[in-house]
This record gives C-alpha cells, sequence and structure tokens, in this order.
C-alpha cells in the first residue's frame, strides 16, 4: 500500500512539473466558467439549472482531456525504461497501475472542485446552492472522470506511443457514451433495455446531478472502471512476455 | 546467493537464452561477458523480476525470482542498461522516491539518502534536477538508487555504458569498493573492466554459458601461452637468426612472422619469459633492435575466441610459417581483433615493450 501511495505522489507531482495539467486546468476552468455564467444569465438565475449544465459540460470535457492525462503515464515510461525499473522495484503491478490511474483521478477531482467556487461566489451573492447537491454532482463527476481515467490508463498500457493511446482512449470513452445512446434509437425493445442500462450519461443526470448518490450507479461505475484497471493491469503484464 | 538452473527464454522463434545454469556465491563478483544479442541483459531482466522465463529456474537469496518475485525485488539492487530515472525530479527526490517504494521509514531514509549521495560522489548535486545532469552524472545517480535499499545483490546491466574513460574508472574504483560486501553480477563490454573487477567471469554466447572461470584461468586455458615478440634488422640470413634464437635454453619453437618494412618479426614460444637471452644474442650479433616484447594474452582473445569461434593464439601460429619463412598468409577480418596479429604499423612498434 505505502508504494502504491508513493507512486500515486509521485505521478500527481509529475503532472503538475509539466505544462499539460496547468494548460488543461486552465482552458477547463475557462470554458466551464464561461459557460456557467452564460447559462446562470440564460436560465434567469436558475441555480439549480446552471450548476447542472456545468456539471454536463466538465463531464464533456474529461472525455477529451482524460485521455491527455493519461497517455503517457505507461506509454512513455515503457519507452524510456522507467517501466522497467518500476516493474522491479518491491512494488506489485497492480499498485504501479492503480498508482497512476489514482493520481489522474485525483487530477479531475481538483479539477471539478471549481463547482465548489462556483457555489462559493453564488453563496456570496445570496443565491446558495443546495450544497449536498454540489457534493453529490462533483462525486458523480469524479467517478466519471475515474472510468475515463482506467480506460486512458489501459490503453497507455497497450502502445508505447502516448498520442496512439490518446486516440485510443479518446475512441473507447466515445464509444461507451454514444453506443448505448445509438442502442436507445433502436427499435429492438431489448436493445433499448440494454442501452438505457449502460448509458453514462443517463446514470448521471438521473442521480448524482439531482443531488441523489445512488449506489447503484457508484457501482455500476466503480465496475466499469475496476473492469478497465484489471485490463490495464493485464496489458502491463503482457509487456512482460514481449 | 545466484542460483539458475537450465534457464531458457524463448521470444517467439528467438531463443535469447538456452538452458542456462550457473551459481553465483555471497560475496562473488562475477562478470557477464557477451557480444550484443548474447542473453546477458536477457539473464539480467530475469534475476531481477522483470522478465519471467519460458522455462526453467532461478533463485535470489533463496527466493523463486517468479513465485517471490517481490522477496527478490526487495533484496537486489538493479541497473538497467537504460539508466532510468524521472528527469523533472531532483536528484534528491528520485531517492526519497526509490525508499518510500521499498518502504524505508522517514528516519531510515533522512539518514541511508545523503550515505549513498556521497558514495557514488553526487552530494553536491543533490538538489539538481536530474534531466540538467550529464550522461555520467546520471550513470552515478542510477548507482545510488541501486544501492539506497543496501542490497545483498547487486545486478548492473552496462554500468559504465556511454561514459568517458575517467569517468569509466571512477565508476570502476566505485565497484570494486562495493564489491566488498556484496554480490555482484555486471555485465559489460569493455573486457579490461570485467578483468580489473572481476573475480570470475561468465561468457554468454547465443544464449548458452561458452565459458565460466576466473580470468586468468580462462586466458591460460583458452587463449594460448604468453611468447616474446622481436623486430629486429637481422640481416639477409633470418635462417642464422632462427637457429640462434632456437639454441636460447628453454624456447620450444621460434616463428619467423615475416617482414615489417626493413624489420624481420620473430615470435619466440617456450618456457618463461626469454627476453633477456633474446637481447643478449642481438646486442652479440649486432642486430638492430626495433622491438623486444613479452606478449600475453588477453580476455579479449578468449572472448574473439568464444564469441568469434578463432583459434587460440599457441595454435594459430602455424610452425609451416617458421620454416618457410614466408609472409604471413591473408587471414579472414575477425583477425584484427587478434593484438597479436596487428596491421604492420607505418613507423615504431606499439606492442608492450620490455
Amino acid at each position: 500500500m505505502s508504494g502504491l501511495f508513493a507512486i500515486w505522489r509521485r505521478e500527481l507531482s509529475a503532472l503538475f512539473f509539466g505544462p499539460l495539467a496547468w494548460t488543461l486546468l486552465c482552458l477547463a476552468l475557462l470554458l466551464d466558467g464561461r459557460l456557467f455564467v452564460g447559462e446562470l444569465a440564460a436560465s434567469s438565475g436558475d441555480v439549480d439549472v446552471a450548476t447542472r449544465y456545468a456539471f454536463v459540460v466538465s463531464f464533456y470535457i474529461a472525455i477529451l482531456a482524460a485521455p491527455l492525462v493519461t497517455m503517457r503515464m505507461i506509454s512513455e515510461e515503457s519507452r524510456a525504461g522507467l517501466l522497467e525499473y518500476l516493474l522491479t522495484a518491491p512494488v506489485t503491478d497492480a499498485a504501479v497501475v492503480t498508482g497512476k490511474f489514482l493520481a489522474a483521478t485525483s487530477f479531475f477531482a481538483i479539477l471539478s472542485a471549481a463547482v465548489f467556487v462556483y457555489g462559493g461566489v453564488l453563496a456570496a451573492q445570496g443565491l446558495a446552492p443546495d450544497p449536498g447537491t454540489l457534493v453529490a454532482g462533483w462525486l458523480g463527476l469524479v467517478l466519471a472522470s475515474a472510468l475515463f481515467c482506467a480506460i486512458g490508463t489501459f490503453a497507455s498500457a497497450l502502445t508505447s506511443t502516448p498520442m496512439v493511446a490518446a486516440f485510443s482512449a479518446v475512441l473507447l470513452d466515445l464509444a461507451l457514451v454514444l453506443a448505448p445512446q445509438l442502442a436507445r434509437l433502436s427499435p429492438a425493445p431489448w436493445v433499448q433495455r440494454l442501452g438505457a442500462r449502460f448509458d453514462l450519461t443517463d446514470h448521471l443526470s438521473s442521480s448524482f446531478l439531482l443531488g441523489a448518490v445512488d449506489t447503484a450507479r457508484v457501482v455500476f461505475f466503480l465496475a466499469w472502471t475496476g473492469l478497465f484497471l484489471f485490463l490495464a493491469v493485464r496489458a502491463v503484464e503482457g509487456r512482460r512476455w514481449r | 546467493m545466484i542460483r539458475v538452473s537450465h534457464l531458457t527464454r524463448r521470444f517467439g522463434a528467438h531463443v535469447a537464452l538456452d538452458d542456462v545454469s550457473f551459481e553465483v556465491g555471497q560475496g562473488e563478483v562475477v562478470g557477464f561477458l557477451g557480444p550484443n544479442g548474447a542473453g546477458k541483459t536477457t539473464a539480467m531482466r530475469i534475476l531481477a523480476g522483470y522478465l519471467p522465463a519460458t522455462s526453467g529456474s532461478a533463485s535470489v537469496a533463496g527466493f523463486d525470482v517468479l513465485g517471490q518475485s517481490l522477496e527478490v525485488r526487495r533484496r537486489i539492487g538493479y541497473l538497467p542498461e537504460s539508466v532510468p530515472l524521472y528527469r523533472e525530479h531532483r536528484v534528491v527526490e528520485m531517492l526519497d522516491f526509490h525508499a518510500r517504494l521499498h518502504r524505508m521509514p522517514r528516519a531510515r531514509r533522512r539518514q541511508r539518502i545523503p550515505e549513498v549521495l556521497d558514495q557514488v560522489g553526487v552530494r553536491d548535486r543533490a538538489r539538481d534536477l536530474i534531466g540538467s545532469l550529464s550522461r555520467g552524472l546520471k550513470q552515478r545517480v542510477a548507482l545510488a538508487v541501486a544501492l539506497l535499499p543496501d542490497p545483498a545483490v547487486l545486478i548492473l546491466d552496462e554500468p559504465t555504458s556511454g561514459l568517458d574513460p575517467l569517468q569509466r574508472i571512477e565508476v570502476r574504483a566505485l565497484l570494486r569498493g562495493l564489491a566488498e560486501r556484496r554480490t555482484v553480477l555486471l555485465s559489460s563490454h569493455i573486457l579490461p573492466e570485467i578483468e580489473a573487477t572481476c573475480r570470475r567471469v561468465l561468457v554468454i554466447h547465443r544464449g548458452r554459458i561458452a565459458a565460466d572461470g576466473a580470468p586468468q584461468d580462462l586466458v591460460a586455458k583458452l587463449a594460448g601461452a604468453s611468447f616474446v615478440r622481436l623486430e629486429a634488422v637481422v640481416g639477409p640470413d633470418f635462417e642464422k637468426a632462427l637457429r640462434l634464437l632456437r639454441a636460447i635454453d628453454g624456447v620450444r619453437e621460434v616463428l619467423h612472422r615475416g617482414k615489417l618494412g626493413i624489420h624481420d618479426v620473430f615470435e619466440v614460444h617456450g618456457e618463461g619469459d626469454s627476453r633477456e637471452d633474446v637481447g643478449a644474442i642481438a646486442a652479440r650479433t649486432g642486430w638492430a633492435l626495433r622491438e623486444l616484447s613479452w606478449q600475453r594474452p588477453t580476455l579479449e582473445q578468449v572472448f574473439a575466441r568464444l564469441t568469434l569461434d578463432l583459434e587460440p593464439a599457441a595454435q594459430s601460429a602455424a610452425p609451416a610459417a617458421a620454416a618457410s619463412g614466408a609472409a604471413p598468409a591473408a587471414r579472414p577480418p575477425v583477425v584484427t581483433l587478434n593484438p597479436f596479429e596487428r596491421p604492420p604499423p607505418p613507423r615504431g612498434g606499439s606492442g608492450q615493450s620490455a
């Protein structure tokens, strides 16, 4: 566990040593903040609608940003020989992968925490949003980001080229988000039901963004995240045989 | 301390290690020698727990490298050839990270990090960014990382590759100091380095152990005996010179290796060093002497013989050449690796002069 913690700590600090994390933070906050203010004006000061909108924007930002944050985590290290260093240190492959994944997820937890700043600013204006809704929305966003980070980590473990890893992860993310929505348009009822069950956006918008933390939906996100983390660990183990 | 038994590793159809077995005892310093692609790195990676073997077994400090990999990794210091370091970190941060991976308590970290920085001579660069260090300093930092957990076994893959000659001497001295308390397995292309550092050499070739023993024993067994080399102007009758040299006590065979310009080249084989006797003959007969040297076979010759299938020096010296006095026969280009068969220098000799 201490090895996992050491890897998480190093990866998170390394993220902030480079320009990518700061650039992403800056762009995401600018975009999200601008759209939040726009939505607040358009909804005539409806704080809940504007907050929900800010969460949805953050969700789509995570789809594109998570692959950028995770793309180098394993692929670049493999190329630089650092993976050999980590995999001969007294830590398990699972700890290496999980430490990296948790560092990426922590970055998105920090990024999404901007909503609390919005909440604070609104509270100062006498328009305080419901704190429970904010926390539940943030939790949902962190869970969704964790899934995208797990996918990104898996893609990074598959290749030694970071750009290929990022591109594959974006495609996987989009497939996971869009396929259930397409399935819902199918004439076959069982395909529609399947689509509804696997619809990420629906799991987010009909629970967390309304301020409800539904354990079934928490398990849904954790299960998918666990699956991709498991695949990432297997991919790293597979590198030993190449 | 290290036990390898019938180890085989395949990469698809390519067999990198083919039924390799050897043991390294506690406190031994063993040099792994072999050309590129011989299987040295593969063997070291298996011992370090990075690669699994296709078949066979290996253990370090009594722990199986596959089944008890974490136990093995806690007990070894491994320095891969690629010198893996996080460029964006400071030297001290890299060491701190490694110490945390080894679950070192804070007090031990505070004591051990300055110790190893002193040991490898980079204490004054502790706050420098690794990315800004020279190749030699990075190599030292990587060595410090390997030494940090005070491992019982050190596995060093090409620890001096990419270093300049001065840095190589420094690292070599450092390794000699480390070897006093640890079992060390190190690979290198630089043969004098292995000769200087290791008391035992494992020559690996095409995935198999080609030779195993002390450098001097391997040289004596595989590279042939030492001999005296003579370059002198002996006049038109070199047959007379041959007779005089053969008459020296203890001389078994004298070979005429042709001419280098106006100088005749002789090799005097026999028991012991006969340079004084040869010198006395030269002084007595008035030969114009250019070189009189004692030629010792080197590990390089053993290596060349084992990996390039060369004949040992003693066997390559064909007696027929002596009888006929003919110029040396044309040889394949690999012979240039043999220091006994140097191409003719433009002026003056370059052997180990007497």
